[in-house]
């Protein structure tokens, strides 16, 4: 009997699901958003990558939205973990190897400019703010591994980080008072495309998000760290 | 960042951090680009501008490095440096290779101590990773001016010996470039 009414059930799905799939078109565009995006997101957003565009142009308050998840979640985290830290004090660790040591110093300052330079060429090539700001706090992820006894500033890490957020909501909030626009329309130049200085905000959003993303996930990281000690 | 250690004793000589920073901002220049691959104005303008904070915010890391001056002398060296090196790693690729298909297996592993007169922490980074970028032979630590090396055909557990024999043709240059 049991048998027989999951036979039953599964029937009706099958039907359901088979009725459905028959009346999407096979292999055709089923919206018409994204063919919009791909004809045009170059002319309306002067970006040349047409995920930018999306990301930051079109669909730049949902990234506000995406910005503020990630920014709960690192202070829900640092939260949590500071309850558990009551104590406050950090055991002395033992140094990495000189060749950890020596290495991590040296590629510091070159990891850093590998993520400026991934989230300032965020409207050109593949990456953006979100990807630069792992590849920057990658670098003090090892900082932390190769040169244990070293912290981040608090201080400096929480301005970065408010700083990034107010000038992104700022940009937005500007682009409200302009005659006639949205929140986080692009009212600057657009200038030409390929060009560095080009695609009116969207670099500067992105420079922004790269720094938020970079300070918040080497909080993190701190947070995680002092955990572990 | 926070330096919790007193790493720099000199900091105080205002010629090293000039000249450390001047280092820092022609590498990572370059670096820029290699990166962007362009020489547009607006790439140039803001790789500088990178190049300078970086630089400005940083430098002090690079002090305690002992990056070398740069001449024509030491660039011509890194060159053949890196080409010593390159034929180094194939040819101890090649043994490590016969050693692995000979049916009686001919090694003798074992972890022998080298020593180095290299002083700064950059080259004696570079040495212990050279050795351990030549297949055969790994560098487990670095402890003050000695190398655990782990080898894997152990000729000779002396020191002076087997300084000769693993860290001798790579120290010969980086001696010329760092000292």
């Amino acid at each position: 009997m049991r048998i027989f009414l999951s036979l039953v059930v599964l029937a009706v799905i099958a039907v359901g699901i088979g009725k459905t799939l028959m009346e999407i078109p096979f292999g055709e565009d089923t919206t018409n958003v994204g063919g919009y995006y791909i004809q045009s997101g170059r002319d309306d957003t002067g970006a040349a990558n047409i995920v930018t565009s999306v990301v930051v142009g079109y669909r730049a308050f949902d990234t506000l939205g995406e910005v503020t998840v990630l920014f709960v979640a690192a202070v829900g985290l640092g939260a949590v973990l500071a309850v558990g830290s009551a104590s406050g004090r950090r055991r002395d660790v033992e140094p990495a190897s000189l060749v950890l040591y020596t290495g991590c110093r040296f590629l510091f300052p070159l990891i850093l400019l590998f993520g400026a330079y991934i989230f300032i060429h965020g409207h050109l090539t593949p990456g953006g703010g979100f990807q630069g700001g792992a590849i920057v706090a990658s670098a003090f992820l090892l900082v932390y591994l190769g040169c244990r006894g070293r912290r981040i500033r608090h201080g400096w890490s929480k301005a970065t980080e408010s700083l990034g957020g107010l000038v992104f909501v700022g940009l937005g909030l500007l682009g409200l008072t302009a005659a006639g626009h949205f929140f986080l329309s692009n009212y600057l130049p657009k200038g030409t495309v390929n060009h560095l200085f080009s695609a009116g905000i969207i670099p500067i959003i992105y420079v922004a998000i790269g720094f938020k993303v970079g300070a918040e996930l080497a909080g993190v990281i701190d947070d995680l760290v002092e955990e572990s000690e | 960042m926070e330096d919790r250690e007193t790493l720099h004793e000199d900091s105080g000589q205002q010629s090293g951090r000039t000249r450390s920073f001047l280092y820092l901002l022609v590498l990572l220049f370059l670096t820029w680009l290699v990166l962007t691959s362009s020489l547009h104005w607006h790439e140039l303008l803001v790789g500088v501008v990178v190049s300078v904070l970086l630089a400005l915010f940083l430098n002090k890391t690079y002090l305690g490095l002992g990056m070398p001056p740069l001449s024509i002398k030491r660039i011509w060296f890194m060159i053949s440096y890196l080409v010593v090196l390159g034929v180094e790693i194939i040819k101890a690729n090649l043994d490590v290779a016969w050693r692995i298909i000979h049916p009686k297996l001919p090694i003798n592993p074992g972890i022998v101590i080298i020593k180095t007169d290299l002083r700064q922490d950059i080259a004696k980074m570079i040495l212990a990773n050279s050795i351990t970028l030549t297949p055969g032979t790994f560098t487990l630590d670095i402890i003050g001016s000695e190398l655990l090396i782990h080898w894997i055909d152990v000729k000779s557990e002396d020191t002076e010996e087997a300084t000769r024999l693993v860290g001798e043709r790579f120290e010969r240059y980086l001696r010329v470039i760092f000292e």
